[in-house]
């Protein structure tokens, strides 16, 4: 831990001959600055580059007419060594006015980040390579929905419009198809979703001839529900239901995200049997999203024994998290201020149930499926992602430690009672679709461990008296913050997710949320991954990149 | 007349097939459904068998929807073909101890050639379906026809060659224990074949639902799409009962000659692959190329030359 902060303060005398208004530490491995001049971005961005910080979690712009300006946020990380920075900068409101160098050509994990804001507030990336509206359906091009001057009820007034224009832009866009693609040749534009048995609601045009893929261009926003303007619409409490709503295969651990950046702001501290709560019921989702990730796997290889197999054990999950919370999916059990619910110790009777089932299955499953030889046959070749492009490309969770990046917020940046557990990463070196397979079946096994660690942790406490299972799960967040910005991030299932919390003086609901989530990166990478591959390998790729829909348009 | 009634409607004719349908698909269904930790179809009927009938009348009476841009009459009249074509084995298997329907010596050479044709109309129903996932389990349909049938024909030789004929009365009759432990070889490259022929997995290719959403049957809803289960599972009966004739003495048994015998050993057929299915994930379409050209052909060969050593060798009394 002391290197980290020799580390900070090079990254801070590297950077410091940049005209900023402030650098300051934040939090253990963060550096904030807020640059003078939005113009330095490039050369700050090459600077931290060099120093390590080759990935780009995420970027957030956020609006304040009031001011006129855009405050820009980018939020540079080094998965590898625990020292991130943070990057402030404003920019003008006005459209025309409101651009800013695209930093795509140095670090391309920020593509579609960029290309998100650009949708979202009107941001203009100079130099971007591929600055096209992402999420957005085609009648809110160009009307930067996020902005706080934005008119949603003028727009719904307008739906028979909106609907043309989405149809309209369908039309054009496919019989511009049948001019670039020869009408002698063997090349066809096949639309892989949003209405197909693998693919979810996504849409990837794939460009293939016979078999081969030629190029995969991934259009998402089908299941975009603009959670992050729903939030702040809602109180501080109320927030958590559109937060969890990012995927509810893992609800919970995207809740403590949520609240541990209100808990920063409000300066609340929690009790550690809450942060017990949130390590074990954390775990618990995660445990659930896994047995679906792993089915899901299996299952785009035409084999559904696995996802039913899974199914039946992670019920057993789901009843503990159902006796806590009374809801077996949207639990909303984690609120700023601890943990919702006291907890009646008697579910951990079902706990135990869910974790003897657990052990009772697990070696099965491991002889069947995870050595199974056909399935390392066709997965163990495709879908390769080096260690070093799944840094470029800000990759996270089991995607980028089955690369070989030891990477877990878990234990980079520990939260909740994670400073007081007993794990390690998880990695494997060759970062193909098997090795994805296989890190995600270790981590089912990695989390019941920590299950079962936090529940003799509970126990123990409630028997000594130390927690008060009744009392101790809530300390009082006031329901008006106090103005103040901060960032939080968790280890989800599927990987890092990133909160970026604003709020103004004595509010009740939040100003912006930005939601880093992990799938949006990961969906980035399917054109590399399967260009020059075969149309077999599609679903399977795309499985095994363990892609939520739900996290991937928010 | 009332003879040709019955063989053609009844027994081994529509009625037949359609029982059969109904319940080897019950049977599937409720067969995977413990290795699935399932219940399957459990409401109606006993164990639910009635489930089966259900859902195939209520396929029957949906809406058919023809695509605008294909050939109607084509695009209707093609699975009702396959189902002909897939019917027309039943009359040259001895199901019964009566012998075939159609006593013929050229009765092999008669169930290879329609089992044969069957995947070339199937790509027929996917190429006029205009749809390009359709087209596209169109070719893999005949790649995979390609590749597995030389071994399908190769294996289904065998037994011809042991016992110097075609006729499938002859060869039932001929069997014994020990043609039955020399034929084992080709019983097992027949069943391989079977699975790629019938495109079951792990050979599930042309019809992958994640990769070419059902490949040629995308297209088809209502009775069109029962139409082509409906051939898929007299499909499955003829190969099946190919397998039975050729090499596991069809109707005869211990103790009894019955048509019963015959449908247990279909049965235990069926019960080898439905175990592969719950088992094992779909291979690639090279992988698949590869595996028959490589080591499927190349052994039914080898199996040709030890069925002609063994004939020489051992089975010289027939």
């Amino acid at each position: 831990m002391e290197g980290d902060g020799v580390l900070m303060d090079y990254i801070k005398n590297t950077i410091s001959d940049i005209p900023t208004e402030y650098i300051e530490d934040y939090k253990q491995n963060w550096l904030k600055c807020k640059l003078k001049d939005s113009k330095d971005i490039l050369t700050i961005t090459e600077k931290l580059k060099k120093l390590g910080l080759r990935s780009i979690s995420t970027i957030s712009p956020t609006d304040f007419p009031n001011e006129n300006k855009i405050e820009m946020n980018y939020f540079f990380e080094d998965l590898q060594n625990r020292k991130n920075c943070w990057v402030k900068c404003d920019i003008p409101r006005e459209f025309d006015k409101c651009k800013i160098d695209s930093i795509t050509p140095i670090m391309p994990s920020a593509n579609w980040h960029e290309r998100e804001a650009y949708s979202m507030f009107g941001v203009d990336f100079i130099n971007h390579p591929d600055l096209r509206p992402i999420i957005v359906s085609q009648d809110y091009y160009g009307k930067a929905p996020y902005r706080a001057d934005f008119d949603w009820r003028a727009h719904e007034a307008n739906q028979l419009n909106n609907l043309k224009a989405i149809v309209d832009d369908f039309k054009s866009d496919e019989s511009k198809n049948e001019k670039i693609l020869d009408p002698l040749g063997s090349d066809t534009m096949l639309n892989w979703g949003p209405t197909h048995p693998a693919s979810g609601p996504i849409r990837l045009k794939v460009h293939c001839d016979g078999e081969k893929v030629i190029s995969v261009d991934p259009e998402i926003g089908y299941v975009w529900r603009a959670l992050e303007d729903l939030v702040t619409r809602k109180d501080f409490i109320g927030a958590i239901v559109a937060v969890e709503r990012l995927c509810f295969m893992d609800n919970i651990n995207s809740m403590t995200g949520y609240c541990m950046a209100v808990e920063e702001i409000a300066g609340v501290e929690i009790t550690p049997f809450a942060k017990w709560m949130r390590v074990l019921l954390g775990e618990c989702a995660r445990v659930s999203s896994h047995f679906m990730g792993l089915g899901n796997f299996f299952n785009t290889m035409g084999l559904h024994t696995l996802m039913l197999w899974n199914m039946d054990v992670r019920e057993y999950f789901l009843d503990v998290l159902e006796s806590y919370s009374g809801a077996r999916i949207a639990t909303a059990a984690i609120e700023p201020g601890g943990v919702r619910y006291p907890l009646d110790i008697s579910i951990f009777k079902e706990l135990q149930a869910a974790i003897d089932k657990f052990d009772s299955v697990i070696g099965d499953i491991e002889a069947i499926f995870v050595k199974n030889p056909t399935m390392k046959l066709r997965a163990s070749k495709v879908g390769i992602i080096s260690k070093n492009e799944a840094i470029d490309f800000a990759l996270s969770g089991p995607v980028a430690r089955a690369s070989g990046v030891k990477t877990d917020i878990r234990l980079d940046e520990p939260y909740a009672a994670y400073n007081e557990v007993k794990m390690d990463y998880i990695t494997a070196q060759n970062g193909s679709a098997a090795d994805r397979f296989r890190v995600i079946f270790e981590e089912l096994k990695q989390s019941v461990d920590i299950i079962r660690q936090a529940k003799q942790k509970i126990e123990e406490g409630v028997a000594s008296g130390e927690f008060d299972p009744q009392k101790d799960h809530m300390v009082k967040v006031p329901k008006k913050l106090p103005a103040g910005e901060a960032i939080s991030r968790v280890e989800w299932a599927r990987g890092e997710v990133l909160m970026h919390l604003v709020t103004t003086e004595k509010a009740k609901s939040p100003y912006r949320l930005k939601m880093r989530a992990p799938s949006f990166n990961h969906t980035m990478m399917l054109n590399r991954l399967l260009a020059d591959k075969t149309l077999s390998d599609i679903p399977l790729v795309f499985g095994s990149m363990y892609i939520c829909q739900g996290d991937l348009d928010r | 007349m009332i003879d040709a009634f019955i063989s053609g409607f009844l027994f081994p004719g529509v009625l037949y097939a359609l029982v059969w349908t109904v319940g080897l698909f019950w049977f599937f269904r409720k067969f995977m459904a413990p290795l699935h930790k399932r219940v399957g179809p459990y409401y109606n009927g006993p164990h639910g068998s009635y489930q089966t009938l259900f859902d195939l009348s209520k396929l029957w009476t949906k809406e058919s929807i023809t695509p605008t841009g294909v050939n109607p009459y084509l695009f209707s009249t093609m699975p009702l073909i396959a189902v002909i074509v897939a019917m027309l084995p039943n009359v040259v298997i001895p199901w019964t101890n009566n012998g075939p329907l159609l006593n013929t010596p050229y009765g092999l050479l008669i169930l290879v050639v329609l089992v044969g044709i069957e995947p070339f109309l199937l790509f027929l129903i996917g190429f006029g379906s205009d749809n390009k996932y359709s087209f596209l389990g169109a070719i893999r349909v005949l790649t995979q026809a390609i590749s597995f049938e030389t071994a399908f024909f190769l294996s289904a030789l065998a037994p011809a060659l042991l016992f110097s004929t075609l006729n499938l009365s002859k060869i039932v009759e001929s069997v014994s224990f020990v043609s039955f432990l020399i034929l084992l070889p080709s019983l097992i490259l027949y069943f391989i074949s079977l699975l790629g022929l019938l495109e079951q997995p792990p050979f599930n290719i042309p019809d992958a639902e994640q990769e070419v959403v059902y490949g040629f049957m995308t297209e088809y809803s209502g009775t069109g799409y029962f139409m082509l289960q409906l051939a898929k599972f007299v499909e499955f009966m003829a190969v099946f009962a190919g397998a039975g004739t050729l090499f596991m003495g069809a109707y005869r048994g211990i103790f009894f000659d019955s048509y019963l015998w015959f449908f247990i050993k279909m049965v235990s057929i069926a019960v080898i692959m439905i175990t592969i299915r719950a088992a094992t994930p779909r291979i690639t379409m090279e992988q698949m190329l590869h595996f028959s050209w490589r080591y499927l052909v190349p052994l039914s060969l080898l199996n040709l030359a030890w069925v002609m050593f063994a004939k020489a060798m051992i089975f010289t009394g027939v």
